[in-house]
C-alpha cells in the first residue's frame, strides 16, 4: 500500500511572546492511499496542529512532511495553494461555509478555482455531489436556511467535489449532536469506500473514532500508539 | 470570466449583509452628491461670471503696458486702482493687435475711478432760487414764479434753521468751533428779517448761504464712481448686449457719459425710493416676508427714519400737495408732512404693494428721484496720476446696462465715460486743452489769477449750458463766478464751443493715451495661444504690451471665483480624506469579520490575487451603486434647480449668479468627475484592507469560535 502522507520526525514550535510553546514534538506518521484514520487526543494534545501540517496550511519547524509526494517544506506559498485546491478536501468543525453564497455556489467554489471545468461539468460534478449528501433539492438555499448537518454534508460535498485524493477534517462532528455527527462519518465512509478517498478526521469522540480503520492516539505533542481496528466493530 | 461573476455575486450579496457597507454606502453617496451638485453650481456660476466678464467690459483679452508696476484689474483691486502705465498711442497697439489673425475687435479704455458730489440738497435749493431769482431779474413778473420764489425762500429757512440746531446739538459733544462768521452767517440766514430784506438783494444773500452755510450741510455725499473712458461707438458695437435704458447713446465722436443704470440706482437715487424698490424686489423675486425676514422690518423702519431726505427737497407748495395725496392715499386726518410720511412708510405684508404705489405717485413724482438727472452736466474730480486734483465737465446723456446682467454687480458698476475726458481726468493733456491754456497765460497772465478763479476755470469751469442742462458741482462749491467777467474771449469761449458739441475724429480719438483694451476673438476657446501671439508681435514692433485673459484682468474679483473653487475643492477634498479614512476603516473592519471566510477560502485553494480582487471588486461594486444613486439624484437636483432658479439672497450674490437666480446646468464633466473620484478614493481606500485580507493565513479557517 503507498502512502499519501508521510511525515517524519517532525516539531512544531509556536511563540507565544517570549516563551515556546511545542505543539507536536518529534511525529512520524504513514497514511496510506484509501485509508480512513482518526486522529485522537485530549485538546491540546496537537490533533489541529499535525492536520495543519498534513493539509499545507502551515509548515513544520523541523522535520518532513510529504503529501502526495511532495516536500511542502520546498514548495512556496503559491504552490501550497495549488497543492491543496488540487490534492485536498476540507471538512472544518464549524462547516465554514460562505454565507452568501447558495448551497449549490459553495460546492462549485473549488472547481470554480481550479478553472480547469465548463459550466455544464462543473454543475454536473456539484449536483452529483449533492445527491450523494442527499441535498440535491437544497441546491438553491443559502446556509443560514440549513440544519447544522445539513451545513456539514454541504461541506463534505465542498471538499470532495475536486475529486481529491485526500480529506481532512478537523472535528467535523463536535459541532452536531451524536445522531447528527454518526451520519456524517457514514457519509465520508461511504465516499472513502466508494471513490476510494483517503480520509484523515481528528475527534476526541470515542463513538466517532470507533468507525475508523485506525486511531491514532496523541498526547502532549507525542504520538502514544496507532491502533488498527476492525471494521464495523463499533456498529 | 466565470470566478468574475463569482466575485461580482459575492459582492452584491456581501453589499446587503453588512450595515457597514450601508454606512459607506451613505457617505460615498454624500461626496458624490456633493460633488455634482456643488460642482455643478460652481460651473454654472463660473460660466455666468464670464458671460458676464467677458460680455460687460474685459472681452476675452486684456492688453495693457507691459511697463506698469501692478497686474491689471479692470473691476478694481483689493486697495483702489491698480497702478497701470498709460499705452502712450493707442492707434499703434491697434496695429499690433491687428496682424493677430484670431482678433476680432479691439476696444481701447482706460479705467479709473473718481469721486462725484451729487450735490446736496441746500446746494440743488440754492441753484434752484437763483435760477429763478435770475428769470425775475429778466423781466419775468408771473406771480407763478413769485409764488415759487417764496416758497422756496420758505423752505431755505426751513433748512438753515434745521443745520443751525443740527450744529449747536453737535457743538454740545464737539470740541470743534465754527469760525464767527459762519456762526454769524447761520444766526442771520434763520431769521424771519433775514428774509423779508432777502428781495431787495438777493444775490448778496444767495453768495452768502452758498458760501457760508452751505458747505455746513452734510446729506451730500462724496461719490466714488467707477468709470471707463472708451471709445463709446466701438464699445457700442463690440459689447452688443449693451442697451440705453434711460436717455439716449452719447452722439458718436462726442464726449458724453452714460451711468451705468445699477450704479445710479444704488448710489443716486433717493434712499428711501431706492429701499422700497429693493424691498419689492426681495418680496416679488424672493418670495421674503415681513413675518419672516427680520431684513424687511429693519428695511422698513430705516425707512420711516430717512423721511428727511424727502422733506427737505420739498417746498411749501410740493408739501402741502403730497400732505393732500397722502391723506386720500392713507384714508388720513393727520397734516403733519413727517407724520404722514411715516405712516406712510410703515409697511408690512398686507399694505406693502398699495403702499409702494402711493409712494410713487404722491411723494417721488414730487422729488428729484436722483441727485443727477439725465442731461445734467457733471463734475468729475480724480488724482491724476502726478498727485493733483484734474476735473472734467461732460454732460450725462443717459445710463446702460448689460441684457441679461441686469442686476450683476459685477457689470452694473462701471459707467461708461467718452475716451477724450477720460486723457483729461487722467492728467494727459489734450492739445486743445494744452491750447487753450496756452492762451489764458498769454492774456491774464498766471500770476495775476486768483487762486480761487483759476482753480475753477481749470478744473472745473465752463458751464455747459449748450447742453442746456444744470450743473451738478463736485466737492466744496468754488464760489460764485460770473463767467462772463471773467476771462473774456478766447478760452472761455472755446471751451463752450469744444467741450460738449465737438465731434472727434476717429483718429484724434484713437491716436492717444489709453491704459488698456479689450481684444474680442474669432475663436475664444484659443485665448492662450493669442496672448502669446499678441505679445510676440508686441515684441517685435517695439511696444510694451502685455496680454492678460479676461480671468486674470478680472483681477480680484476673477481670483474670487478662483478662490470660491479652491474652498469648494479644498472642502471636497477634506471631505473625501475622512472618506478614505471612513472606507479604509469600515472595510478593515468588515475584513476582520470575514477573517473565517477568507482563510476558508485560501484553505479551499484560492489564492492570495483572487482574495485581493474579492475585496476591491466589492468595493468597486459598493461605489459604483452608491455612486449611481448620487448620480441619479444628483441630477434630479440640479434639474429642479435648474427650473426653479437658486435665489440670490444678498445682492453681493448677483454678481455670481448673474442675476436674482442662478439657474446651474448638469455638465457631463462633472458626472465623470464625481464617478471617477468616487470609484478611485474607494479603490484607494480598499487598497490596504485588501492587503491585510491577502495576508489571512488559511489556519485561520480551522481555528475554532471561543
Amino acid at each position: 500500500m503507498s502512502s499519501i502522507v508521510s511525515i517524519v520526525n517532525v516539531v512544531k514550535e509556536y511563540q507565544l511572546g517570549k516563551v515556546t510553546v511545542p505543539a507536536l514534538r518529534g511525529v512520524s506518521l504513514e497514511v496510506g492511499v484509501g485509508e480512513f484514520i482518526a486522529v485522537a487526543g485530549p485538546s491540546g494534545s496537537g490533533k489541529t496542529t499535525l492536520l495543519n501540517l498534513i493539509g499545507c496550511v502551515d509548515t513544520a519547524t523541523s522535520g518532513v512532511v510529504q503529501v502526495a509526494g511532495n516536500d511542502t517544506s520546498k514548495l512556496s506559498e503559491s504552490e501550497l495553494t495549488d497543492l491543496r485546491l488540487h490534492v485536498i478536501g476540507f471538512i472544518f468543525q464549524s462547516f465554514n461555509l460562505v454565507s452568501v453564497l447558495s448551497v449549490f455556489q459553495n460546492v462549485e467554489f473549488p472547481l470554480l478555482l481550479q478553472r480547469r471545468h465548463t459550466a455544464a461539468e462543473r454543475r454536473q460534478r456539484v449536483m452529483e455531489l449533492l445527491e450523494q449528501v442527499g441535498l440535491h433539492t437544497h441546491a438553491a438555499h443559502r446556509p443560514n436556511e440549513l440544519s447544522g448537518g445539513q451545513r456539514q454534508r454541504v461541506a463534505v460535498a465542498r471538499a470532495l467535489v475536486t475529486r481529491p485524493k485526500l480529506v481532512l477534517a478537523d472535528e467535523p462532528t463536535a459541532n452536531l449532536d451524536s445522531q447528527t455527527g454518526a451520519t456524517i462519518i457514514d457519509l465520508m465512509k461511504e465516499l472513502n469506500r466508494k471513490e476510494g478517498t483517503t480520509f484523515i478526521f481528528s475527534t476526541h469522540d470515542a463513538k466517532v473514532m470507533s468507525h475508523a480503520n485506525a486511531v491514532v492516539k496523541l498526547a502532549d505533542g507525542v504520538i502514544q500508539g496507532r491502533e488498527k481496528l476492525e471494521p464495523g466493530a463499533a456498529a | 470570466m466565470s470566478t468574475l461573476k463569482l466575485l461580482v455575486t459575492i459582492a452584491f450579496r456581501n453589499l446587503r449583509a453588512s450595515f457597514v457597507n450601508l454606512l459607506i454606502g451613505g457617505i460615498i453617496f454624500f461626496g458624490s452628491l456633493l460633488v455634482l451638485v456643488g460642482g455643478s453650481i460652481l460651473n454654472s456660476m463660473d460660466v455666468a461670471m464670464s458671460k458676464s466678464i467677458i460680455g460687460s467690459v474685459a472681452g476675452h483679452i486684456q492688453v495693457y503696458s507691459s511697463r506698469s508696476k501692478d497686474d491689471l484689474a479692470i473691476y478694481g483691486a483689493m486697495g483702489g486702482e491698480a497702478d497701470v502705465e498709460a499705452l502712450q498711442d493707442f492707434s499703434q497697439v491697434r496695429k499690433v493687435l491687428e496682424k493677430v489673425p484670431n482678433v476680432k475687435q479691439v476696444v481701447p479704455m482706460g479705467i479709473n475711478g473718481a469721486l462725484i458730489a451729487g450735490g446736496n440738497t441746500i446746494d440743488l435749493t440754492l441753484a434752484d432760487l437763483r435760477e429763478k431769482v435770475n428769470r425775475r431779474r429778466s423781466g419775468d413778473q408771473s406771480p407763478e414764479l413769485e409764488k415759487q420764489i417764496q416758497s422756496l425762500k420758505g423752505h431755505l429757512q426751513e433748512i438753515v434753521k434745521q443745520l443751525k440746531k443740527d450744529r449747536e446739538n453737535a457743538a454740545a459733544i464737539s470740541v470743534r468751533v465754527l469760525e464767527a462768521d459762519v456762526t454769524q452767517a447761520m444766526d442771520r440766514a434763520a431769521t424771519d428779517a433775514f428774509w423779508q430784506e432777502f428781495d431787495q438783494h438777493p444775490l448778496d444773500d444767495l453768495e452768502l448761504l452758498e458760501n457760508k452755510i452751505a458747505p455746513l450741510s452734510t446729506d451730500a455725499d462724496l461719490l466714488y464712481l467707477r468709470y471707463v473712458g472708451t471709445n463709446l461707438d466701438d464699445f457700442q458695437r463690440t459689447f452688443d448686449r449693451m442697451e440705453i435704458v434711460d436717455g439716449t447713446a452719447v452722439p458718436p465722436g462726442h464726449r458724453g457719459f452714460l451711468f451705468a443704470k445699477q450704479w445710479y440706482e444704488a448710489a443716486l437715487k433717493v434712499k428711501v425710493a431706492r429701499r422700497l424698490d429693493e424691498m419689492k424686489e426681495k418680496i416679488d423675486v424672493n418670495h421674503q416676508t415681513f413675518a419672516r425676514s427680520d431684513e424687511l422690518r429693519q428695511n422698513a423702519k430705516d425707512n420711516q427714519t430717512q423721511t428727511r431726505e424727502i422733506l427737505y427737497q420739498l417746498d411749501g407748495l410740493k408739501k402741502a400737495a403730497m400732505v393732500a395725496d397722502l391723506q386720500k392715499g392713507l384714508g388720513a386726518t393727520e397734516s403733519d408732512p413727517d407724520k404722514l410720511l411715516r405712516m406712510l412708510l410703515d409697511t408690512n405684508d398686507q399694505n406693502f404693494q398699495d403702499r409702494y404705489k402711493l409712494f410713487y405717485d404722491a411723494v417721488a413724482s414730487r422729488l428729484q428721484l436722483y441727485r443727477v438727472r439725465i442731461g445734467d452736466t457733471l463734475t468729475i474730480q480724480a488724482f491724476t496720476r502726478s498727485g493733483y486734483v484734474q476735473s472734467v465737465n461732460v454732460k450725462v446723456y443717459g445710463t446702460y446696462q448689460f441684457k441679461g446682467l441686469e442686476k450683476a454687480a459685477l457689470a452694473g458698476d462701471l459707467n461708461l465715460m467718452d475716451l477724450m475726458s477720460f486723457r483729461d481726468l487722467y492728467g494727459y493733456l489734450s492739445p486743445e486743452r494744452m491750447e487753450e491754456i496756452k492762451k489764458m497765460k498769454a492774456q491774464t497772465g498766471a500770476q495775476m489769477i486768483d487762486r480761487d478763479k483759476a482753480e475753477a476755470e481749470l478744473f472745473g469751469g465752463g458751464d455747459a449750458d449748450g447742453a442746456g442742462g444744470r450743473r451738478v458741482v463736485a466737492q466744496a462749491t468754488p464760489g460764485v463766478i460770473d463767467e462772463s467777467q471773467e476771462l473774456g474771449g478766447g478760452a472761455g469761449e472755446l471751451r463752450r464751443k469744444d467741450l460738449t458739441s465737438r465731434v472727434y475724429s476717429r483718429e484724434e480719438v484713437e491716436g492717444g493715451v489709453v491704459l488698456n483694451a479689450a481684444v474680442l476673438l474669432k475663436d475664444p476657446s484659443k485665448i492662450n495661444q493669442t496672448i502669446k501671439e499678441i505679445e510676440a508681435r508686441a515684441k517685435e514692433d517695439g511696444v510694451p504690451l502685455k496680454a492678460v485673459s479676461w480671468q486674470q484682468a478680472a483681477g480680484f474679483l476673477g481670483q474670487l471665483v478662483l478662490f470660491m473653487k479652491v474652498v469648494l475643492y479644498l472642502a471636497v477634498t477634506i471631505l473625501f480624506v475622512v472618506v478614505l479614512v471612513i472606507i479604509n476603516n469600515a472595510m478593515m473592519m468588515a475584513t476582520m469579520q470575514r477573517v473565517r471566510e477568507i482563510g476558508t477560502m485560501r484553505a479551499i485553494g484560492a489564492q492570495r490575487s483572487m482574495v485581493l480582487w474579492m475585496v476591491l471588486i466589492e468595493t468597486v461594486v459598493l461605489a459604483l451603486v452608491f455612486g449611481v444613486a448620487a448620480v441619479l439624484v444628483g441630477s434630479g437636483i440640479v434639474g429642479l434647480l435648474h427650473r426653479v432658479g437658486i435665489p440670490a439672497v444678498s445682492p453681493y450674490l448677483y454678481l455670481f449668479f448673474s442675476g436674482p437666480r442662478l439657474y446651474p446646468d448638469l455638465g457631463v464633466g462633472v458626472i465623470v468627475a464625481a464617478t471617477v473620484v468616487v470609484s478611485l478614493v474607494s479603490a484607494i481606500s480598499t487598497l490596504y484592507p485588501a492587503l491585510t485580507a491577502t495576508r489571512v493565513s488559511p489556519v485561520t479557517a480551522m481555528q475554532q469560535d471561543e
